[in-house]
């Protein structure tokens, strides 16, 4: 025995006694699900046989009162706690990179009232998004939100990363679906936001703990709009020759107010590796594909607006076909092969900026990734469209990455670094919806200046003594 | 390594979340290991290092899985991950690994016999004889579907021989199957005799335009999710009369707690009580509702945590109408 096996067993037995002995695991099968996410380093450590870290204990809690505790306990020994959902992030932000607890949610998964006076779901967190989402179809309505990861990240997954749906431009963010939260604090106290998301009651305590990636506390519970089913919803798929002229009739269509669902361009490129593939249009030129819905005569008056505006640049008409078929398929992207995967090295290099800055952003990112990385090959679409701007999906792929793990991961990094930092210099930001997590940390302080203080004081406070999360959203590690 | 054929299932899944909401051990345990992302991860360790084989943690995974057809069925590429856990039972079986219950388990299965009565030219092999009054009954235990499911192949294969050295003894043409595990076992493997699902045969055979009555249908994950899903079961029902009310919140997740792997309560009765509270929580009136299932094994399963619930299978189902 040593003092850590001592020490193990006496924590173990603390959290036992508040979960019960059934959900607190120590075994080398949970402990390896829960040392990788779906960030591509941990990934490639793994196939290339290296030890990864793991947790020393994966706890389901059942209940606020118990996630309070756990983190008593973990405030008594100072160890690290990592609230994970459905593991499914692409940031390494739920990775147990010093050990610690990881507290799994999933176990926190009622669905507690859905109010359709008011067009609201209360749930617990740790409730798989398909499940929340089939719950509520059920009762008639819908939440709206359907992301890529729908089946497999938790609600509580989404809050922490600020998350997002193929249909956001319509409904919103998470951050917008959002009402009110139940949080647990670092130190043990279950506190609740305010009832509505729309009030003069000062800065808002909601909008705090989304994004905070489990290092600012837990969340536990979540009031979140409902919708009713859309009696319509239509889709049209238009071919123009180059990028822009598909961003100019995209943006046209936000600006003029119109309220698509959903607006997606892809530049020339992933129309022809990804839409060829998926879709199987083989032609040259950028794929833009909108949708409306809500009652069928609004739908069809919007979608003759819209495709007037799509007329206007160079064209080709693909008709509605093609954006049903998008449609259909939005999901199969992202099951394999259709995904990137090893030995492929890949990384999704979103960014947000206004119509008058997302061009430059996307060029400065693709001329950075193409003069620096010529290994590299990148590729684009802009998938989550607002009143003022638009969001960019970049992606880089290696199809043969250095076969040494380390110096794969230093060219993987490096390329982040740059093609980030020029983004961040022509107005864009670090991500939009993956979140920050231990990939995109060390860039923090580039993109907040001096305001990242801000943020680190309120960590400080909150979590005295580093308990939560350490080491992501480019706040200190454990020790530090 | 048997699990080394399915290198592209396990390059598939270990890094994929994308079928987990379906699994229905996943969804009771919570645990990562209990999902096909889980369990490739941990074969993927065992492809690395075979001594990663002998980790207890790694075995009982393997038979904690309920090995439900709902995930590859689900995924747009069908990646089979419960034919990679089937291999890595094999694996385990054949390093003389097995945990002691999944021994004690395989001992009772291969402890049969098959008996085979009556002249007729169709033979039956089910649990409701009744229903086939002209047929020949062959009566004995499971045909080699359980042993195979629990990593006994070579056990398996001889069960096997077995069922079918009685079957040709039958000289029967055709045999309807009650049990879909035994269907989907047997449906392929026989030589020389065509092999029907019960409910394909009493579609054809039974009465039709009776009075309705409302009933929950939980479907087989075997006859949906293995063998193609077929109609046949639904068309009885509403041809006996019942009318068919949807279960839970989706088409997608099996609610079959644990049919697939066919002797799954006997392995594992806290994880099976699991399975079955779950589909209890999602009733709308345990005490009301009626439910039908393709599966004895079901039926028994169901009734055995919960004594209020009404669950009857499908032969039972026609039997009740055919007596209105």
């Amino acid at each position: 025995m040593t003092s850590k096996s001592y020490m193990d067993e006496m924590i173990r037995s603390e959290l036992a006694w508040v979960v019960g002995d059934e959900y607190v695991q120590t075994n080398d099968a949970e402990k390896l699900g829960h040392s990788i996410d779906y960030y591509w380093v941990p990934e490639l450590w793994h196939d290339r046989g290296q030890k990864l870290p793991s947790p020393d204990f994966v706890v389901h809690p059942a209940t606020a009162n118990e996630v309070a505790e756990i983190l008593k306990v973990a405030n008594t020994h100072r160890i690290p706690v990592i609230p994970w959902g459905g593991g499914s992030g692409s940031q390494g932000g739920a990775l147990p990179v010093y050990g610690g607890i990881v507290l799994d949610m999933k176990r926190m998964n009622k669905v507690l009232n859905i109010d359709p006076v008011s067009m609201t779901v209360t749930a617990e967190v740790g409730i798989n998004m398909q499940h929340l989402e089939w719950t509520v179809e059920k009762a008639g309505f819908s939440t709206m939100h359907f992301p890529a990861s729908i089946s497999c990240a938790t609600l509580g997954g989404f809050i922490a990363h600020r998350g997002t749906g193929v249909l956001s431009t319509k409904y919103g963010k998470i951050e917008d679906m959002i009402m009110s939260l139940e949080v647990v604090t670092p130190t043990g106290e279950i506190i609740n936001t305010l009832p509505v998301p729309r009030h003069a009651s000062g800065p808002d305590l909601t909008q705090l703990f989304l994004g905070s990636e489990g290092t600012l506390g837990v969340v536990t519970k979540a009031t979140m709009k409902i919708h009713p089913i859309p009696e319509s919803r239509k889709f049209h798929a238009f071919l123009f020759k180059t990028m822009h002229d598909a961003m100019v009739a995209g943006a046209k269509i936000m600006t003029s107010r119109l309220r698509p669902c959903v607006i997606r361009l892809y530049d020339e490129a992933e129309t022809a590796k990804l839409i060829r593939r998926v879709l199987g249009i083989d032609k040259q030129g950028a794929y833009l594909v909108f949708g409306f819905d809500g009652p069928e005569q609004m739908v069809d008056l919007e979608m003759v607006q819209a495709c007037t505006i799509c007329r206007e640049q160079q064209h080709e008409d693909l008709g509605t076909e093609m954006g049903q078929a998008w449609w259909d398929h939005r999901y199969k992207f992202f099951y394999p092969p259709y995904m990137f995967h090893l030995p492929q090295a890949f990384g999704t290099l979103d960014t947000v900026a206004t119509f008058a800055n997302i061009e430059k952003v996307y060029w400065a990112m693709k001329n950075t990734v193409k003069d620096n990385f010529p290994e590299a090959t990148f590729i684009g679409h802009f998938s989550h469209w607002y009143e003022w701007g638009c969001m960019l999906y970049a992606r880089f792929i290696i199809d043969e990455p250095p076969q040494a793990p380390q110096e794969a991961v230093a060219l993987y990094n490096k390329i982040w670094d740059m093609a980030i930092r020029a983004a961040i210099k022509e107005g864009g930001v670090i991500n939009e919806h993956h979140g920050v997590g231990l990939k995109l940390g060390r860039i923090m302080k580039d993109l907040y200046g001096p305001a990242f203080k801000i943020l680190m004081d309120i960590k400080r406070v909150l979590d005295p003594n580093n308990i939560m999360n350490p080491g992501k959203m480019g706040f200190p590690g454990k020790g530090a | 390594m048997h699990i080394e054929q399915y290198l592209d299932v396990i390059h598939a899944c270990r890094f994929c979340f994308m079928c987990r909401h379906l699994d229905p051990v996943g969804n009771v345990t919570f645990r990562e290991s209990d999902t096909p992302r889980g369990r490739a991860l941990i074969l993927d360790r065992v492809r690395m290092d075979r001594e990663c084989l002998k980790n207890p943690d790694f075995i009982e995974t393997m038979y904690r899985s309920a090995l439900s057809g709902a995930n590859r069925y689900h995924c747009v590429s069908h990646y089979d991950e419960t034919s990679l856990v089937l291999a890595a039972r094999r694996d385990i079986v054949e390093a003389g690994l097995a945990p002691a219950r999944v021994n004690t388990l395989a001992a009772t299965l291969r402890n049969v016999t098959f008996v085979v009565k009556g002249k007729g030219n169709v033979l039956y092999f089910g649990e409701f004889p009744d229903l086939y009054p002209n047929c020949t009954i062959i009566t004995g235990g499971d045909p080699g579907k359980a042993l195979e499911v629990l990593g006994f192949v070579e056990d398996s294969q001889k069960i096997f021989a077995r069922f079918k050295s009685a079957v040709d003894r039958s000289q029967c043409k055709t045999l309807i199957v009650g049990e879909p595990s035994a269907y989907d076992f047997l449906k392929d493997k026989l030589t020389g005799i065509k092999v029907i699902h019960c409910s394909e045969y009493l579609l054809s055979v039974k009465v039709k335009n009776r009075p309705t009555r409302k009933a929950v249908f939980l479907e087989s994950d075997f006859l949906r999710n293995y063998c193609g899903n077929p109609s046949w079961p639904r068309q009885l029902l509403a041809q006996s009369g019942y009318e068919l009310v949807a279960f839970g919140t989706n088409n997608e997740e099996s609610y079959a707690v644990g049919e697939e792997a066919v002797v799954f309560d006997e392995l594992n009765p806290e994880l099976c009580e699991k399975l079955c509270r779950r589909v209890y929580d999602l009733t709308d009136d345990i005490k009301k509702d009626l439910f039908i299932t393709p599966s004895q094994y079901v039926k028994r399963t169901l009734a055995k945590y919960n004594s209020q619930i009404q669950v009857i299978t499908l032969e039972e189902a026609v039997a009740q109408r055919e007596d209105h």
